[in-house]
C-alpha cells in the first residue's frame, strides 16, 4: 500500500470516524446545559415572534445588509464567504476523490472549478493571516489555537490547490499530503475554534428565539432622513 | 506562593460559575472565533482607539478564559493553547471587576453585530452576578443593592417621604386642576397601577404629577402603591438573580394584592425590561395581569380619544434616543416614534438609531459607579457627536437612566440641548377642557426657545416658600456653591457660603440656618464628621441637612453613623429642579414638624 492508498483510505476513513464521535460527544456535552426557560408574554410589536426571530437569526449569515458590522465592511464579509466555500470545496474534494475518482484524475472542469474557488480562498487565508498579525485588536484577542487554525486551512488550500487535478501520476505528494492535512484537520476541528460551524445553529438559534420574542429580531432600521423604516 | 493554590473568593466565583451556566450561555462562551466584526460596534473602542482592551471579544475572554479552563475539553488540557486562564487571587477577582463593571455597559450592541451571535451582555451579567456573590462589586453597587434589598427600592425613599411627596404633587394638582387629579393611592380593582422609578420621587417629581395629569384628564381608573411601587431592579446591573426575583416579585404581589388589572411602568428603559421581561423569570412567576410601558398606555389614550394634545405646543427640533433595554432587548422602537408625532412638531432621527443606537453611556448601572465616571465621560464622545449631528434643542428619552447619562455628558461636552421624557412632552402637549360650567380651555404654553429653562422650574419654585429662608450652603467646589447661590437667591432665600467643613461648623453654630446643604468630601474637616457634630450638638441637632454630594459610593459613611440620618441626599451633578425640590421638601417637612 503506497503512502497515497494510506492516506486516501485508512486515514481519510479514521479520521471521520473520529470526528463523528467527537462531534457527537460535543453535541452531547452542550446538551447537558439545561436551556434557560422564558416566562414573560411577548414584547416588542406583534409582527415578529420566537419562530420568525430564529429563522431571521439563521438567515443572518446570508443577509450583510443586516448588521451594521457586515454591512460596513462588505470586503470583509466577501473574504468570509470565499474562505467558507474554500472550505466546502476542500471537504468536497476529499470525498470526491476518496469515494469517487479514486486513482482517476477529475474532469478538468470540475478540476478548474475547485482550483478557482480553492485557489481564491487560500488568497483570502493569506489576507486573514496578514490581518490577524497586522491589526493590534486581532493580536489581542487571538490565541495560538486561532493563529494555527488559520494557517492550517490556508496551508490545506494551497495542497488542495494542487491536488485538485488528481493526476496521481504526477501530483502524488501533493494529495497524499493533501489527504494527510485533511485527516489531522478533521480530527482537530472538534478540539479547536473551527468547530464555531458547529455552535452556530444553536447560538443563532437561541439568540433569534429570544429576540424575536423580544421584537427585536428581524432589527428594523432606518434607511433614511426621508423617515421611511427599511 | 503557587497560583494553584486559591483565595477562598476566588474558589467561590468558579465554583458558582457551574450553577450559572445554561445552554444559551455555553453556546456564547463556547462559539466566539475570534473574527473581530464586533470590535467597532462598542462606543468604548470607538471613544479610545487603540486601546485594546475595550474590545468586545477582548473583555469577553475575561469570562470565557475562566469557563474554558474549568468546562472546554481544550481548555482543561492545554490552557495556553485556547488563552484559557482560572483566577486565583481576590486581585485577579477586582481585575475581572474593572472588565465586567467598568468596561462594559450591558448594551448588547456587540450582540447584534456578532456573526456567530454571541450575547456577550448575558455572560458579562452572570460575570458580574458572580463577583456580587462574593462581595467583589463597585460601591455604589453595593449601596444601591443594599437600598434596594433593605429598604425596597434603589434610592432608599422611606415610604413616608414617598407617601409626602404624593401628597404635595396631589395638593399641587389639585389647586391647579381640580380635585379629580389627585394622585389615587393603594386603591383597590384599579384598571392601572403605576409603578416608577424612585429617582422620579427624589429628582424628577414632575414626571409623577404629569403623568397624574394624563391619568386625571383620560379620566383613568388608576391608582400607586403606597409599597412595592419601584419598577427598576438593580438586580439586572449587578447579576444578582435573587436581588431581581426579590423585587420583581414585591412589584408583582402588590399588584395581585390591590387586585390590579394591569401594572403599567413609567418611562425606564431597564426598569421596563426587569419588570416586564426579566422579572418573570428571576421570581419564577407566571404573572397573570398585564404588563405595559407608560408610552404605550399615554398612545391608547389618545388613540381611544381619552385625551386630546395639541403638538404645536412642541415646536422645539427633538430627537429621540432609544434605551439600549428598549431597544435591543425589549424590541420598543416604533411606539415612542409614533407618540413623538402626536405631540411635537419637528422630531428628527438621530443616527444609528433603534436596535442599532448607541448606548447612553450610562446604562448597566455605570450612573452609580462613580469610579468610572471619566472613563463613561471620554466614551460618552460617540453619543455626543451623535446628538448634535441632530441639530435638535430635545433630546427625548423614555429611560431614567438615560437621562442621567445624556444629561451629564451634554453638561460635559456642552451641547446646547435638554434631556426630556415622553410624559413631559405629551402633558405640555395637553388640551385640558375645563368643567362645562366653566368653558375656558386652559392651555399649556408652548416649548419656546426662550421658555425652555423657564418652563423646566417647576410652580412651587415661584410660590415663595423660600422667601426669607436662611440656608447655609457647605461645599469647596466655588462654582457649585455659586450655583445654588444663584438658584436659591433668586427664589428669596439668603445664601451663607461655607468652604470647608470647619467654617461651616462655625457658621452653623453662629448663623443658626434654617437648613443647611452639606458637601461629603471637604477639606479640613470631613461633611461626615460635620454631620456627625451637628447631629450630636442639642443646640444644633434640629438643622436640616441635605446632603449633596458626586460620590454616591460615599452615602453608607453618612448613613451608617448612629446619629438621625440626613433629611435629604441629592447626588452631583445637580439641576435647578432638583435642588429646589429637595429644598422645599425638607423645608416644608421642618414647618410641619415644629406644627
Amino acid at each position: 500500500m503506497t503512502a497515497l492508498e494510506f492516506s486516501r483510505g485508512y486515514l481519510h476513513d479514521a479520521a471521520l470516524i473520529i470526528m463523528t464521535i467527537v462531534y457527537t460527544l460535543r453535541l452531547y456535552w452542550l446538551t447537558r446545559f439545561t436551556a434557560a426557560k422564558e416566562r414573560q408574554a411577548p414584547t416588542g410589536r406583534g409582527d415578529t415572534n420566537s419562530r420568525k426571530g430564529f429563522l431571521y437569526s439563521w438567515a443572518n449569515v446570508a443577509m450583510p445588509w443586516a448588521m451594521e458590522s457586515t454591512r460596513t465592511k462588505l470586503f470583509l464579509y466577501l473574504q468570509f464567504v470565499i474562505f467558507h466555500l474554500g472550505v466546502a470545496a476542500a471537504i468536497a474534494l476529499l470525498f470526491t476523490i476518496a469515494w469517487g475518482y479514486g486513482d482517476r484524475s477529475l474532469p478538468p472542469s470540475l478540476a478548474m472549478t475547485f482550483r478557482i474557488i480553492i485557489g481564491t480562498a487560500f488568497t483570502v487565508g493569506l489576507m486573514r493571516i496578514i490581518r490577524r498579525l497586522s491589526s493590534p485588536y486581532l493580536r489581542a484577542i487571538s490565541s495560538p489555537d486561532d493563529h494555527f487554525s488559520l494557517w492550517l486551512l490556508t496551508l490545506w488550500f494551497a495542497f488542495a490547490f494542487l491536488a485538485a487535478p488528481n493526476n496521481v501520476a504526477s501530483d502524488a505528494v501533493y494529495i497524499t499530503v493533501y489527504y494527510i492535512i485533511g485527516s489531522f484537520f478533521l480530527v482537530y476541528v472538534p478540539f479547536s475554534k473551527i468547530s464555531h460551524y458547529l455552535y452556530y445553529p444553536f447560538t443563532r438559534y437561541y439568540l433569534g428565539k429570544f429576540l424575536g420574542r423580544r421584537g427585536v429580531f428581524p432589527v428594523r432600521r432606518y434607511s433614511g432622513a426621508t423617515g421611511q423604516n427599511g | 506562593m503557587s497560583t494553584t493554590v486559591r483565595s477562598h473568593k476566588a474558589q467561590k466565583v468558579i465554583e458558582r460559575l457551574g450553577k450559572k451556566l445554561n445552554r444559551q450561555m455555553v453556546g456564547s462562551l463556547a462559539a466566539c472565533v475570534h473574527c473581530g466584526n464586533c470590535i467597532d460596534s462598542c462606543h468604548y473602542v470607538l471613544a479610545n482607539p487603540g486601546d485594546v482592551t475595550f474590545a468586545p471579544p477582548y473583555k469577553a475572554d475575561k469570562i470565557r478564559g475562566l469557563f474554558k479552563r474549568h468546562y472546554d475539553w481544550t481548555g482543561r488540557v492545554l490552557p495556553w493553547w485556547v488563552k484559557a486562564k482560572s483566577v486565583y487571587t481576590d486581585q485577579d477577582l477586582e481585575e475581572l471587576k474593572d472588565i465586567v463593571f467598568g468596561k462594559c455597559t450591558n448594551c448588547r450592541r456587540c450582540t447584534i453585530n456578532c456573526p456567530m451571535g454571541v450575547d456577550m451582555a448575558v455572560f458579562n451579567r452572570m460575570a458580574r452576578g458572580l463577583l456580587v456573590s462574593v462581595g467583589i462589586m463597585p460601591e455604589g453597587v453595593a449601596v444601591v443593592s443594599k437600598d434596594q434589598w433593605e429598604i425596597g427600592n434603589q434610592m432608599g425613599v422611606l415610604k413616608e417621604d414617598y407617601i409626602d411627596t404624593l401628597e404635595w404633587l396631589s395638593d399641587d394638582l389639585e389647586a391647579e386642576h381640580g380635585a379629580r387629579y389627585r394622585i389615587p393611592i393603594d386603591k383597590k380593582n384599579a384598571d392601572i397601577v403605576y409603578s416608577i422609578n424612585p429617582r422620579e420621587v427624589k429628582y424628577d417629581p414632575r414626571t409623577i404629577s404629569d403623568a397624574a395629569l394624563i391619568f386625571g384628564t383620560a379620566g383613568a381608573d388608576w391608582t400607586m402603591p403606597s409599597e412595592g411601587w419601584d419598577m427598576t431592579n438593580f438586580g439586572l446591573f449587578s447579576g444578582d438573580d435573587d436581588l431581581g426575583g426579590a423585587v420583581s416579585r414585591r412589584l408583582y404581589e402588590k399588584v395581585e394584592e390591590l387586585k390590579g388589572k394591569k401594572l403599567v411602568i413609567s418611562e425606564c428603559g431597564h426598569g421596563y425590561r426587569s419588570t416586564r421581561c426579566e422579572g418573570p423569570n428571576w421570581a419564577k412567576m407566571d404573572v397573570k395581569f398585564d404588563m405595559e410601558s407608560s408610552v404605550i398606555t399615554m398612545i391608547n389614550f389618545i388613540n381611544e380619544g381619552k385625551i386630546k394634545v395639541d403638538k404645536s405646543r412642541n415646536p422645539e427640533p427633538i430627537t429621540f434616543h432609544d434605551s439600549c433595554n428598549y431597544g435591543r432587548s425589549c424590541g420598543m422602537t416604533e411606539e415612542p416614534r409614533e407618540l413623538l408625532q402626536m405631540v411635537c412638531s419637528d422630531f428628527r432621527e438621530m443616527y444609528p438609531n433603534r436596535a442599532e443606537n448607541y448606548c447612553c453611556t450610562g446604562g448597566g448601572g455605570a450612573m452609580s459607579m462613580s469610579e468610572y465616571t471619566p472613563r463613561r465621560l471620554k466614551s460618552a464622545k460617540i453619543k455626543a457627536d451623535q446628538l448634535r449631528a441632530t441639530g435638535a434643542k430635545h433630546v427625548v428619552t423614555t429611560c431614567h437612566n438615560c437621562v442621567d447619562g445624556l444629561t451629564d455628558l451634554i453638561k460635559h461636552y456642552k451641547l446646547d440641548m435638554k434631556v426630556t421624557q415622553l410624559v413631559n412632552l405629551v402633558a405640555n402637549a395637553l388640551v385640558i377642557e375645563k368643567p362645562a360650567e366653566v368653558p375656558e380651555v386652559i392651555v399649556v404654553a408652548p416649548i419656546a426657545a426662550e421658555a425652555v429653562a423657564a418652563a423646566a422650574v417647576p410652580a412651587f419654585a415661584t410660590d415663595g416658600f423660600l422667601t426669607g429662608k436662611r440656608i447655609l450652603v457647605a461645599d469647596d467646589e466655588p462654582d457649585f456653591v455659586t450655583f445654588v447661590t444663584a438658584v436659591l437667591e433668586d427664589h428669596g432665600a439668603t445664601v451663607i457660603p461655607a468652604h470647608n467643613g470647619d467654617q461651616a461648623m462655625e457658621l452653623a453654630r453662629t448663623e443658626k440656618p434654617d437648613m443647611m446643604t452639606l458637601d461629603i468630601t471637604m477639606p479640613g474637616k470631613s461633611g461626615v464628621e460635620v454631620f456627625e457634630l451637628l447631629r450630636s450638638d442639642k443646640d444644633l441637632q434640629r438643622i436640616p441637612i441635605c446632603i449633596i454630594t458626586g460620590k454616591p459610593e460615599l452615602r453608607k459613611l453618612i448613613y451608617e453613623r448612629t446619629v438621625t440620618r440626613p433629611e435629604g441626599y441629592v447626588d452631583k451633578p445637580v439641576d435647578e429642579e432638583g435642588l429646589l425640590l429637595n429644598v422645599r421638601k425638607i423645608l416644608k417637612a421642618k414647618l410641619e414638624k415644629r406644627a
